[in-house]
């Protein structure tokens, strides 16, 4: 393929589904059929896009720390505040990327099948938020990266009013107000990062030359990690400031719940790989530590607190919640181990929460209802949505063969070199998350009828998963199943990217006699150059 | 004096300079007199001449921008600047969206035309004099001549209490606040006449001599309670705390249009006379007027913000919301203060983006007002993106613009901002302003949600029948509507994302 | 004895005070209106009296336009006044509370 049409893609995969929601305006005159293809075709190209980048990855000329496809377009702030469009991929965001696309396609495919009213609004505005996710992972300036995550806020906002569920009003405001707070801090970091270097551009390729060359004095450069550390810490729900997530998600409509939970989340994760910790080294070592005991918070607060949960929805969105914790554990170890496992474990869970709250859904159609404890006896009535679902929850819960596997194991793998007594509580957690998940399938699929369903059943509307459902579930665990099985797929680049980073090239705290078993593990096969 | 020295002194009355100024004041004569000589025309034609000569006027400034030799003319009472000649354009446009505000508005009304057309374009020329004086005169007679036109516009809706209401509450403290800057003046002129202190001068109405003897007496008492006084009065033209208190009332009293002349037009008059004064006469007086509008700064962002929380009526949830603007936009001044040189254009910008975000939402409001103005209450808008999806996407842009949401342009403002305030090192102002954000995220996203979120039905046996009736939207918009809105709106997006040549300085 | 600067500008900042205090503190709209006047004439005397002592006509000729503003300003006023009192039967400020929170 040309390079220099190819290096234009990624720009492309954000236009298309931006130029589809403007066309949706006209929505009503097109008709729905129309607007059913106009948004498949603003879902499904920039997912092609991502795959066949990610598959010309490899071969690709890089240009400066590992970025390929970098094109640069000046909106008019570049002579006045150094802001341009940069956009291109390195290997922590192809990956991301990819799952951007897939997760957006399944959403899409998912709210094109579904009954929502007034359809072409939705699709609008899923379209926009689809847009601003191809944006994120795809800029170089780290002010577009902070610009396009914030495409979703409105859109969100939006759709809970009108398609949500329960208690939307409340938790619209909560979740805006909190991803604005953390947003604002976010972006208060970034131009104090610009600020203090003497870099002419926000372009991260830049500041990583500015920042090797004339480092940021440590004071300053623990103020800005802190700003950092909590503006994406709020988006990301770290522990004490996590009430949003599964409230909002509870009443988001499945498609902005996909979206938010699977991808746009990562946004705060992201940021703190790709952009806190490689220009703040110092840092983000002075924080580490704290952002440890608070990922343990994530883990084992918020895990208990998930085993309380009776509502389906609710249940999986703190669960999420907690799953933010091992990928928090794994930045904080500042390890190329430790980093590249929490980059693949964003990947997995990506997927995994996205089936998981489509799932959901799909459940509910059928049993009217969240409460688990209503629920019980679907399994027979559905058996390949019970399959489905099992699968989902066993690789949320990170059985091997499913790409959560990896993750969470690198991340256990570089904790126990550096933070050695964080283990213990760790693996407690996926202890934890096995007990809810477990329960979750028995009580929805295998428990006895309850009278609730069973009238439900009477009336008639209990069916197996529809191809509507099948074709995204399909796709999501099929993403997962690859990367469980072939996991050097995408963990080759994410430690060929991880390794160029200096921050994370941290030597282990332990000075272990005997190499330790799990280290061989194929996901991790590149690196414990720390020893 | 001899004729060599009139001739001297006239040499520099450069009419052709002021033309737009002047082109106008005779338009607003011009409406006049049709409106005495040709009475049956009043309807059709008026409207459109306001309208569509200001666009000619605007078209020829945005054109011939950058053309008119910048510099000194009427005796150093007018000195054309570069920034001047952008706040042309902005009154200029502003004048343009509130008579099409008020076209709208008029429509329903039964009230005079002509004269809110003349009024409307008078004010702006004054705005536009206000943007280019350089000597205490001129300020004080443009802004005395935007003022009381103001006073009028007002109090337009005569048969109005509450219009006739605010009028009279905006006359008493419009005319404090100008006894206050006179008073101001005085002692500034007084003070620079002083033949005992070095660098006096006899005429210590004119920027440059005022500013060559402050830079030669910082310290004079004199000067530091003159500079406190005229920049009290500026505080009230902009909506600072604790100057703040007419704008409630006032807000809400005054028909939509004139809501939004004031709001955006006589905030941007007062920002300019701002930056006018702190870059001439008062650019000695750092000491002193940073900790003074640094204080007002905070205390307005939070109180504006505050305040706006409780607000029921949307004028004065606009109103109230403008007051945290005003003191974003101090920020903006305080980095100006401090060196940064290119935060003029940060305010610009700001503005700007204030004002398509601010007429896109009162072109809304104007639509969905009913025959009685006043009562625009947050739950007039339930339902509206179901039964007007267009007015009710033109809202929310507009919303989410002057909330700061990225992609809209009021992001960019703020952002622009921001940079400045850091490269200023107000650090903790920033912490206020990411604080008063946060809090404006409540009511911005509270007005999206009465017009987006279904609203909880009301049994119809416990709403006694009045509350369940929905409130009436306009069936429809014509075409003409719909493209200014879109294109209201279409700006504030384009803007947040594209900025062209109006991403770099032009000062 | 001759009368210096200083007594004429106390004089102009008595009656700007007393102005100031009464546009706040009065009830009646025209009394308000008077105390308005007030502080504006305060201030033409401080004009006038800076104009002759520091030998400058800037002052003197800026008076004009001060006086101009004022009557401007009062004609505008009261008008609003008269309207207001035939819609509302009262000019007297506390009454006039129609718009509340």
């Amino acid at each position: 393929m040309d390079n220099t049409f190819i290096n234009y893609l990624p720009l492309l995969a954000i236009v298309i589904p931006l130029a589809a929601s403007i066309v949706l305006c006209w929505g009503k005159s097109l008709g729905e059929t129309a607007v059913k293809a106009i948004a498949l075709v603003g879902f499904i190209l920039p997912a092609v896009i991502a795959l066949v980048l990610a598959f010309q990855f490899g071969d690709a000329p890089r240009g400066d720390e590992g970025y390929a496809f970098l094109t640069d377009t000046d909106l008019g702030l570049q002579s006045s505040v150094g802001i341009s469009l940069l956009l291109g991929l390195n290997g922590i965001s192809m990956p991301l990327f990819v799952l951007a696309g897939v997760v957006g396609l399944a959403a899409g495919l998912h709210a094109i099948q579904s009954k929502a009213e007034r359809l072409p609004l939705y699709l609008q505005l899923l379209l926009v938020m689809q847009g601003g996710l191809m944006g994120v992972f795809a800029s170089v300036d780290i002010f577009f990266f902070y610009f396009f995550h914030e495409f979703a806020l409105i859109a969100t906002f939006i759709m809970i009013g009108i398609w949500g569920g329960q208690g939307r009003r409340s938790a619209a405001m909560e979740l805006t107000i909190y991803l604005t707070l953390g947003a604002m801090l976010a972006l208060l970091g970034l131009i104090y990062l610009y600020i203090s270097t003497d870099s002419v551009s926000f372009s991260l390729i830049e500041l990583r030359k500015v920042v090797a060359s004339q480092p940021i004095s440590e004071l300053v450069q623990k103020n800005i990690f802190g700003l950092l550390l909590f503006g994406f810490g709020i988006l990301v729900s770290l522990f004490p400031f996590h009430s949003w997530a599964p409230r909002g998600y509870a009443a988001m409509p499945t498609g902005a719940a996909m979206l938010h939970s699977g991808v746009l989340k990562k946004f705060g994760l992201y940021g703190l790989v790709q952009v806190a910790a490689p220009l703040l080294q110092a840092g983000a070592l002075g924080w580490s530590e704290l952002l440890v005991w608070l990922a343990l918070g994530n883990i084992l607060i918020i895990g208990f607190v998930t085993i309380a949960q009776r509502d389906l929805k609710q249940m999986i969105g703190y669960s999420s919640v907690m799953h933010m914790g091992y990928i928090f554990l794994g930045i904080a170890t500042m390890t190329v181990v430790g980093a590249g496992g929490a980059v693949l474990l964003m990947v997995a869970h990506g997927f995994s929460v996205a089936l998981m709250f489509m799932l959901a859904t799909a459940i509910f159609n059928r049993t009217r209802t969240y409460d688990m404890t209503e629920m019980g006896g679907l399994g027979p009535h559905a058996p390949l949505l019970s399959g489905f679902f099992v699968a989902a929850s066993l690789a949320s819960v990170g059985l091997p063969g499913f790409a959560n596997f990896w993750g969470e194991l690198t991340v256990f793998v570089s904790l126990w070199h550096n933070y050695p007594w964080a283990v213990a509580p760790a693996v407690l957690g996926v202890v934890i998350s096995a007990i809810y998940g477990m329960r979750a399938i028995a009580r929805v699929f295998y428990g006895p009828e309850t009278e609730l369903f069973k009238k439900t059943a009477a009336a008639g509307n209990i069916r197996d998963i529809t191809m509507g459902e099948r074709i995204p579930a399909s796709i999501l665990i099929i993403a997962l199943a690859v990367i469980g099985l072939w996991p050097q797929s995408v963990s080759r680049d994410i430690n060929d990217a991880v390794e160029g980073i200096e921050a994370f090239s941290r030597p282990s705290m332990m000075n272990h006699a005997e190499p330790l078993a799990d280290a061989e593990a194929p996901a991790a096969n590149t690196e414990d150059t720390a020893s | 004096m001899n004729l060599e020295a009139f001739q001297a002194f006239a040499a520099d009355n450069q009419w052709g300079v002021l033309w737009p100024e002047l082109s106008m004041a005779l338009l607003a004569v011009l409406l006049l007199v049709i409106d005495l000589f040709a009475a049956p025309l009043r309807k059709s034609v008026i409207p459109a001449l306001a309208l569509g000569g200001q666009a000619v006027i605007l078209v020829i400034l945005v054109l011939s921008f950058g053309c008119a030799a910048v510099g000194d003319y009427f005796s150093q009472m007018v000195n054309l600047t570069t920034l001047g000649q952008v706040f042309r354009v902005f009154f200029v446009l502003t004048s343009l969206l509130v008579c099409y505000v008020g076209w709208v508005y008029l429509q329903r009304q039964n009230l005079p035309r002509t004269e809110f057309f003349a009024l409307t374009i008078m004010i702006a020329a004054g705005m536009m004099i206000l943007g280019n004086a350089s000597n205490f005169v001129m300020l004080f007679v443009a802004l005395e001549t935007v003022t009381i036109g103001f006073y009028v516009m007002v109090a337009y809706a005569r048969h109005s209490p509450y219009s006739l209401e605010g009028g009279l509450k905006y006359l008493i403290m419009g005319a404090l606040s100008t006894s206050l800057l006179l008073f101001g003046i005085v002692l500034l002129y007084g003070a620079a006449g002083n033949p005992s202190l070095p660098h006096y001068t006899g005429d210590g109405l004119s920027y440059a001599n005022l500013n060559n003897f402050i830079v030669a007496n910082p310290d004079n008492l004199l000067v530091l309670v003159g500079a406190a006084l005229v920049l009290c009065a500026i505080c009230f033209k902009i909506g600072a705390v604790p100057f703040q208190i007419w704008i409630p009332d006032v807000y809400q009293g005054a028909p939509t249009p004139v809501t939004a002349f004031l709001a955006v037009g006589s905030k941007a008059a007062g920002f300019v006379v701002l930056i006018n004064l702190l870059r001439g006469p008062f650019a000695a007086l750092e000491a002193f007027t940073f900790p003074l509008l640094a204080a007002i700064c905070a205390v307005t962002i939070l109180f504006g913000n505050l305040t706006a929380l409780g607000q029921r009526n949307v004028k004065r949830v606009i109103g109230m919301s403008g007051i945290a603007h005003a003191g974003y936009l101090l920020l903006g001044v305080l980095a100006l203060i401090k060196g940064v040189d290119w935060a003029v254009w940060a305010i610009v910008f700001y503005l700007f983006t204030y004002l398509f975000g601010s007429f896109a939402i009162f072109g809304v409001m104007a639509h969905l007002a009913g025959p009685d103005d006043e009562n625009q209450e947050l739950e007039h808008y339930q339902n509206l993106a179901k039964n007007q999806p267009f007015l009710a996407g033109v809202l929310a842009i507009g919303l989410g613009s002057l909330a700061g949401i990225p992609p809209l342009a009021g992001f960019i403002g703020k952002l622009l901002l921001f940079i400045a305030a850091f490269e200023a090192r107000l650090y903790s102002l920033l912490g206020v302003a990411i604080i008063g954000v946060v809090i404006s995220i409540y009511y911005y996203f509270g007005w999206i949600r009465e017009a987006y979120f279904k609203t909880l039905e009301v049994p119809p046996d416990e709403a006694s029948g009045e509350t369940a009736r929905p409130y009436p939207h306009p069936r429809s918009l014509s075409l003409a509507h719909r493209l200014l809105l879109g294109a209201l709106a279409a700006f504030t997006v384009l803007l947040g994302i594209y900025q062209g040549a109006f991403g770099s300085s032009p000062f | 004895m001759t009368v210096g600067l200083n007594a004429f500008l106390l004089v102009s900042g008595l009656l700007f005070a007393i102005g100031f205090f009464g546009v706040l503190l009065r009830r009646n709209t025209l009394v308000i209106y008077m105390c308005l006047e007030l502080m504006l004439n305060a201030v033409n005397l401080a004009l006038v009296a800076f104009a002759r002592y520091h030998d400058s006509l800037d002052g003197a000729i800026f008076v004009f336009f001060s006086i101009t503003v004022a009557a401007a300003e009062v004609a505008v006023g009261l008008a609003i006044a008269v309207a207001l009192y035939r819609k509302r039967q009262t000019i007297l400020v506390q009454e006039l509370a129609a718009m509340k929170d």
